[in-house]
């Protein structure tokens, strides 16, 4: 062997390792994110923050007020109603982004001309890539106002219109893009030979794409349903500009102000110490929790519903 | 086909238009919301401009150093002229419905054009858009802001002197901002770009197919689903102690900010690079190994420039959602609109400063609107964009 | 009644510029089995799809000449494609159920035409499924998955799922052609039986399928119908000597 190819060899050696050591960084992120949070956020069920006590970390996730007392002088927190009204937005918004956007692929994918199908193609796009904090504004500026509005008809009195419906609202207009794209990639992927077998037996066009196509797509529907309900409860900007960040619950009137896992972790940025600023983190462990569950869930709803027959 | 039938299938089909026209009607919502609520603040003022406002205090550097100019024809008639300072005011409401007196004109030979700062050496102007909030006399009551630009300006031409004038720039321009966001693209695109792409090419070309990659991909890939604001916990709980050791700053910092925002590309940036790693032929890699080249060399002249389309489109995502996150960011840096941007220090980008100004009592949703304008402008450039590369580049790969 | 199910006439058919099918005739009988047989890309399976119309999916395909089905010319812009599916049912190459339960793939039809009466539904599955030779294999599982079934038995439940249309005419395309040995001679023994009540057409790869099942055969040759004839004829005396190299295994 040559001294050049020697060098060669060591120089791949080098380069490779530096590879590695990038995969390996990339890779280590999601360890360090999970030790970090579960470190801090343990930290209230486990010392007695400054003096103050233990928080009980069974009242914490069963309780049914933020904070009872106030911030730098009380240890009881608790998260159980917000735990509720997280879930609870985030299915309502998914009950009026499912259908919306499911329809709309199928519209996009087998029944609008190509230029429209092409053109709204290009909306559904845009409206992806907008980000949530332009959704919050337009949720504050326009949906606070509606529902504002819409809560006087009702003769409720709103909080300017924060409210689990505005929140609802928001989520289902930013989970909609998602939802559809999601779905429209799964309805052309309907295999064409099981349409013909519908169109063959007499069926027209439209039976045959609501009874057939869909029933074909439900498993890639779902994973867009799964997605959609993952972003719902990770969001949290655009939320946080609409709840109305309710102290106690859980809130479940639609014109009731709420509060979510994520805008809770918003609320009370100027604390830097102590139970008050660790408590976050403790927050941050259970949306990560709620959002594993709700997807370890779903998935194995997804399985069944996938295999067994449907309708 | 019966007409019942028909009637069905027509009513399914409605549905499906109705709800297609959802997408379309939220999209021009948004577009029209923020166009009618900010397209008015919309200039290059806003873009060169502090937020905050500054304070000044000024008085006559020369005692009779008047101006001679007479009231301009083309002043409207609600502007009342001082004849003998040179200055046209009128009365204007804040956002909060305060009255405020607005500079309007200053001649040019103006002795408000060069006053002496009271708190300083310095020599401090009068600048049009500029507010007035008080004139403080010698011999006589102060003309505060409240008695309206008509009361000041009869004030100020009867008298030969005055002891003070305070007077504040408007602010309400996004200069910072807009600085704070092109510093954490940099840095951010910086640190992500070239881990993203090693990684992505040791996956793709180096890595073996056994138990310990597939881990490995498992676990960047579990970074996709991690919500942004989960994110910004790790950048409150690793980072911002991590640069508050090693560099002066005190609190979060633009660094650990760019450092959370590359954690949060590190995926978009692998899978795009992978993906097209993935078209390129093998025979390639063959071809130049066979001519004695190394693993290095062939990586780096022929594997990585059939990918920088790849690069490229993930460089462009990476910058929109740099642009665009927010929640992160709140945690990582803060939520403190600043004019003076140090790398070290606290401040925000675009989308936090909406963040922060949609959280103030009482809610700026004017400049918020114009700031969502620039975003969404920027945002829709690069998805273009990311469109004509694809279309330009994947094709001839296939 | 008359014997002539379907009366074809100067047929052509292009997919954009490319003629598909050139000048074809042919008549089909009733109560009879035609097969189509050719090699692949002869225009067989185009030919069989003009029948229900299903080449009206594909955007380019252009269609010139007389299609009769009986006394109606089946492309006539005022005729109704709906109720000519569901008069002239079809069977595909792939087995191809919807992935719903066995009963919803069969009655899936019959509820599209509106029918909703339990009773009634319950009555068409039942008969069909036992006019496809199933209903033994499947009567205890009615509302498990069709996705479950084997490849044959799912390629006799789409064959049910068209009886259960109650049609005149069944169109098979090569039905037997993603299916085992076993499976296809139960397909074969199936319309052996099915040709008392339904008038059969057959696309087929195979020739000894042709013989053994069909009383007519046309031989389809690059988008021409060269020789139609009684099945005995054709295989034992063509006319023509396209047919004859293709049936004695020269080309193909």
């Amino acid at each position: 062997m040559n001294t050049n190819t020697r060098k060669k060899k060591r120089v791949d050696q080098i380069v490779r390792s530096i590879f590695l050591a990038s995969t390996l960084l990339s890779a280590s992120f999601i360890i360090i994110i999970v030790i970090f949070i579960v470190m801090k956020g343990i930290t209230p069920f486990i010392t007695d923050n400054d003096g103050l006590g233990v928080v009980n970390i069974w009242t914490f996730l069963t309780g049914t007020v933020w904070l009872q007392g106030t911030a730098f002088q009380s240890n009881l927190y608790a998260v159980g109603f917000i735990i509720v009204n997280t879930l609870y937005i985030a299915f309502l918004s998914l009950l009026l982004s499912l259908p919306v956007g499911v329809l709309t692929a199928l519209f996009i994918a087998k029944i609008a001309p190509k230029r429209l199908a092409e053109f709204l193609r290009t909306i559904v796009e845009l409206l992806a890539s907008i980000p949530s904090i332009v959704y919050g504004l337009f949720g504050s500026g326009i949906i606070l106002t509606f529902v504002y509005n819409l809560a006087e008809l009702f003769g409720v009195q709103s909080k300017g219109g924060n409210s689990v419906l505005a929140t609802v609202l928001v989520l289902a207009l930013m989970t909609l893009p998602t939802i559809t794209a999601v779905s429209e990639v799964a309805i052309r992927s309907v295999r064409k030979d099981i349409e013909e077998g519908s169109l063959a037996l007499g069926a027209t066009r439209t039976q045959t794409n609501f009874k057939v196509v869909l029933a074909s797509a439900k498993s890639g529907i779902f994973a867009a349903a799964i997605l959609g309900i993952g972003r719902s409860l990770g969001e949290a900007t655009a939320v946080s500009l609409v709840a109305g960040n309710a102290k106690s619950g859980p809130n479940l009137g639609l014109f009731d102000i709420t509060t979510t896992l994520t805008s809770t972790m918003l609320q009370g940025l100027k604390e830097t110490t102590g139970v008050d600023y660790d408590i976050r983190f403790s927050v941050g462990i259970v949306l990560m929790i709620v959002i594993l569950l709700t997807n370890f869930i779903l998935n194995a709803v997804k399985k069944r519903v996938g295999n067994v027959n449907v309708k | 086909m019966s007409n019942k039938r028909k009637a069905i299938d027509i009513a399914y089909q409605a549905i499906t238009y109705l709800a297609s026209s959802v997408s379309l009607l939220a999209l021009s919502m948004i577009v029209y919301f923020v166009w009618s609520n900010g397209s008015g603040l919309l200039n290059m003022d806003l873009l060169t401009k502090d937020y905050h406002a500054k304070y000044y205090n000024g008085e006559m550097v020369e005692v009779g150093d008047y101006s001679t100019t007479l009231r301009p024809s083309d002043l409207d008639d609600d502007i009342y002229y001082s004849e003998q300072y040179g200055i046209g005011l009128s009365d204007a409401k804040d956002r909060e419905g305060n009255p405020i007196i607005l500079v309007e004109y200053i001649a040019s030979d103006s002795p408000m054009l060069k006053l002496a700062d009271r708190n300083s050496e310095d020599i401090i102007a009068l600048e049009e858009g500029m507010l007035i909030s008080k004139v403080a006399f010698f011999d006589k009551a102060t003309a505060l802001r409240t008695f309206g630009a008509e009361y000041m300006v009869n004030e100020l031409d009867s008298a030969t002197d005055f002891r003070e004038i305070v007077f504040t720039s408007l602010g309400g321009g996004i200069r910072g901002s807009i600085i704070t966001t092109l510093y954490l693209i940099g840095m951010t695109m910086a640190m992500a770009l070239p881990i993203g792409v090693f990684t992505a090419i040791y996956l793709n070309e180096f890595a073996k197919k056994n138990r310990i990659t597939s881990t490995l991909r498992t676990l960047i890939d579990t970074l996709t689903g991690v919500p942004s604001i989960i994110y910004g916990l790790m950048g409150l709980a690793v980072f911002v102690p991590l640069t508050i050791s090693v560099t002066p700053a005190t609190s979060g910092n633009l660094i650990s900010g760019s450092l959370t925002l590359a954690v949060i590309l590190l995926p978009v940036i692998i899978k795009s690079t992978e993906e097209s790693l993935k078209v390129v032929p093998d025979g390639l890699r063959q071809a130049s190994l066979a001519l004695g080249a190394n693993e290095t060399q062939t990586t780096f002249k022929v594997v990585l420039p059939s990918s920088i389309p790849g690069i490229l489109t993930a460089s462009l995502l990476g910058i929109g959602r740099v642009i665009g996150e927010s929640a992160a960011l709140i945690f990582a840096i803060g939520t403190a609109v600043k004019d003076d941007i140090s790398i070290f220090g606290k401040s925000t980008s675009l989308a936090v400063h909406i963040w922060s100004m949609m959280t103030d009592e009482p809610a700026n949703i004017e400049l918020s609107s114009t700031i969502a304008i620039i975003i969404l402008m920027i945002v829709l450039v690069l998805n273009i964009t990311v469109k004509l590369l694809s279309k330009k580049f994947m094709k001839p790969m296939q | 009644m008359d014997k002539q199910v379907f009366n074809i006439k100067n047929l052509d058919l292009y997919y954009g510029k490319f003629q598909a099918l050139k000048n074809i005739n042919l008549t089909i009988e009733k109560n009879k089995v035609t097969a189509l047989i050719g090699p692949s890309g002869c225009g067989k399976s185009t030919f069989i799809r003009v029948l229900n119309r299903m080449n009206d999916l594909i955007e380019e395909c252009r269609i010139v000449g007389d299609v009769h089905f009986h006394q109606d010319d089946i492309y006539h812009e005022k005729f109704d494609v709906i109720d000519l599916r569901t008069r002239v049912g079809m069977v595909f190459q792939k087995p191809n159920p919807f992935p719903m339960s066995i009963y919803d793939n069969v009655a899936y039809g019959p509820r599209c035409q509106g029918i909703k009466d339990k009773a009634e539904l319950d009555e068409i599955v039942d008969k069909a499924l036992k006019s496809a030779a199933l209903y033994e294999e499947v009567n205890e599982r009615m509302k498990e998955s069709a996705m479950d079934l084997s490849g044959g038995q799912q390629q006799r439940l789409c064959i049910a799922r068209a009886i259960a249309m109650n049609p005149e005419v069944i169109l098979m395309d090569e039905p037997t052609s993603a299916l085992d040995p076993i499976a296809t001679l139960k397909i074969e023994e199936l319309i052996n039986d099915l040709k008392e009540q339904y008038t059969i057409v057959i696309v087929t790869h195979s020739m000894q399928q042709a013989a053994r099942i069909s009383d007519t055969t046309a031989f389809f040759l690059m988008g021409e119908l060269i020789e139609t004839d009684n099945t005995d004829k054709i295989f034992t005396q063509p006319k023509m000597k396209e047919t004859e190299d293709y049936i004695t295994g020269r080309f193909g």
